[in-house]
């Protein structure tokens, strides 16, 4: 039954629907930030019909001014700040922070504390890819496999627990080291068998997610950037190596441990949201792979942190003047920190560069013209935009 | 040594710039403010691909805002900060857009004139709404002089908690 344009109009206003028609054809629609797919980010879409005729991002839902609030707060207490821009994997801003500042200070912190660095990004890197997974099919409709990427990052979580004394937010990773040591042998045992059973377990999310017709179907041939596009728009991580870049930070400005692992960076030429979630998934069995090797490698002994007299006395802890910018591969991208220090007991500018700036608003706008309305919750899931390192 | 090769390429195609080499991939640059543009189009000829971020620091005691364009470059695998200085009073904060050769930068340079209040002359989406409320336009919050603690004390009307003449909270 065919029904005309304006009676969709009265029927949408009858309804407490507020569609706000442009001209004849033409409907804005406010997506987000109540939307799920969104995560308190919004996106004014204008519609004709189910096609998205232009996309406007719009951010700032999840300003908290952190990088003003950092300059008040002495250079440790920052880190249980900073580690809230990033929510699946709040170690990477720790990370960076801390790197940063060390390098600031000149200070080559011990091997033992490399390790666990280097572990704990990778855990985080694994629970982040397990969010996404979870997020991707929820969006795709395929429900059963998000809960069990819930379910298994959750084993993650126990052993971050463990180690840190948090499930969420860590704030374990402080300039000069880490907070605690590893608890005891037992828990890098239990990080030996949880590695290995989510391991087991990927060929179930092949099964269900990845070799699934539903997914090629509802993900092939959207939202396609090409390789000049992607690095004119500072795209970074999993998005720019599915165009056929292969970018990575821990290959490219080789931190921490990761000279000494062995690992692949997967890279896939099509650019579409297929060939994204490919890439995450390859680069999920990557990263469990060279946990295993950091368990086979085991902690070496020594300090976990830097013995300084300095580290006694943290609120009048004080970094010499001088500016350092260190980042670190996360799973949505390069992210950055830039710490400027003037030589008090507070840093005198801290900027954290989030990849979903570059991939989250203009390369977002620019995908999601002439998508129709179902594709936008994958295109934005495929990106992998997460709105706080936008807004910060 | 790579680094220094960059450098010393770099400077010979633009004299108006001082550079040097901070340590293993991490190179940086001083350019005045009026030859900002002719030197990121310097960059990315050779191969500097990526604009990371720009940061703006607010030197209250020198007058000027330092913007740093970090910049990275995938074929020679290092990292460059392009630093310049432009006077801090906000009728004086222009600088001219690099948007048309890093389009990345649109996005930056909106983020720097929200919290910082730089125009870049030449942006179309510098009036655009950013990340601040309507009603917080025009407040600068990240400039060092900006009264964070009064702001927030009228802002959620918890005057009678605090201490007006107690300067060194930490909220």
């Amino acid at each position: 039954m065919m029904v005309s344009q304006s009676e969709l109009v009265r029927e949408a206003r009858e309804n407490g629907m507020d569609l706000l028609p442009l001209d004849k054809d033409t409907y804005e629609l406010f997506f987000g930030p109540q939307h799920m797919a969104t995560e308190n980010f919004s996106i004014i879409l204008k519609m004709d019909g189910h096609r998205v005729v232009k996309a406007i991002a719009n951010p700032g839902f999840l300003h908290r001014g952190f990088e003003k609030l950092a300059e008040y707060r002495p250079w440790h207490t920052n880190i249980a700040l900073l580690l809230r821009i990033c929510v699946p994997e709040p170690d990477v801003p720790e990370a960076i922070y801390s790197m940063a500042t060390e390098e600031i200070l000149g200070w080559e912190i011990p091997e033992r504390a490399q390790w666990i660095r280097t572990t704990v990004l990778e855990m985080a890197r694994v629970s982040a890819y397990l969010f996404w997974i979870m997020g991707l099919s929820f969006k795709l409709g395929v429900y059963t496999a998000g809960q069990w990427a819930a379910a298994y990052r959750e084993r993650l979580m126990a052993l971050f627990e463990q180690l840190t004394g948090a499930r969420v937010y860590h704030i374990y990773t402080i300039p000069g080291g880490v907070r605690r040591d590893i608890p005891n042998d037992r828990w890098l045992r239990q990080l030996k068998d949880t590695v290995e059973y989510i391991k087991g377990k990927l060929p179930d999310f092949d099964h269900l997610v990845f070799e699934n017709y539903i997914t090629f179907r509802r993900m092939e041939g959207i939202g396609v950037m090409d390789k000049k596009f992607a690095l004119a728009e500072g795209v970074t991580g999993p998005n720019i190596r599915a165009t056929g870049v292969p970018y990575d930070v821990r290959r490219a400005d080789p931190y921490l441990l990761y000279p000494e692992l062995d690992f692949e960076v997967p890279v896939l030429k099509d650019g579409d949201a297929l060939a994204r979630a490919l890439v995450r998934r390859y680069e999920l069995e990557q990263d469990l792979y060279i946990l295993e090797q950091l368990v086979e490698m085991g902690p070496p002994g020594g300090p976990y942190k830097v013995e300084d007299p300095r580290l006694k006395n943290l609120p009048r802890f004080k970094v010499p003047a001088g500016d350092a910018f260190a980042h670190v591969e996360s799973t949505k991208g390069d992210f950055g920190a830039y710490v400027v220090s003037d030589g008090k007991n507070k840093p005198y500018r801290v900027q954290i560069r989030g990849p979903s700036i570059a991939h989250g608003i203009r390369v977002l706008e620019q995908l999601l013209v002439g998508a129709r309305i179902a594709d936008v919750p994958v295109i934005l899931m495929s990106l992998d935009n997460c709105p706080p390192d936008i807004d910060r | 040594m790579r680094e220094q090769a960059i450098v010393e390429k770099i400077l010979k195609e633009a004299p108006y710039a001082e550079g040097k080499v901070r340590r293993e991939r991490r190179v940086e640059f001083t350019v005045p403010a009026e030859r900002i543009k002719d030197f990121l189009m310097t960059l990315k000829e050779n191969s500097f691909e990526l604009m990371l971020q720009i940061t703006v620091v607010d030197w209250l005691k020198d007058g000027e805002y330092e913007l740093v364009y970090q910049m990275w470059s995938i074929t020679h695998r290092t990292h460059a900060m392009v630093r310049t200085r432009i006077p801090r009073e906000l009728d004086k904060a222009r600088m001219p857009t690099v948007r048309d050769i890093y389009p990345a930068a649109e996005t930056y340079e909106r983020d720097a004139h929200d919290f910082f209040g730089v125009y870049f002359e030449g942006n179309e989406k510098m009036e655009m709404p950013w990340i601040l409320d309507d009603k917080e336009q025009g407040l600068f919050p990240h400039r060092k002089d900006f009264d964070m603690l009064g702001y927030v004390k009228r802002k959620y009307k918890i005057l009678d908690r605090f201490d007006e003449n107690k300067d060194n909270y930490v909220i």
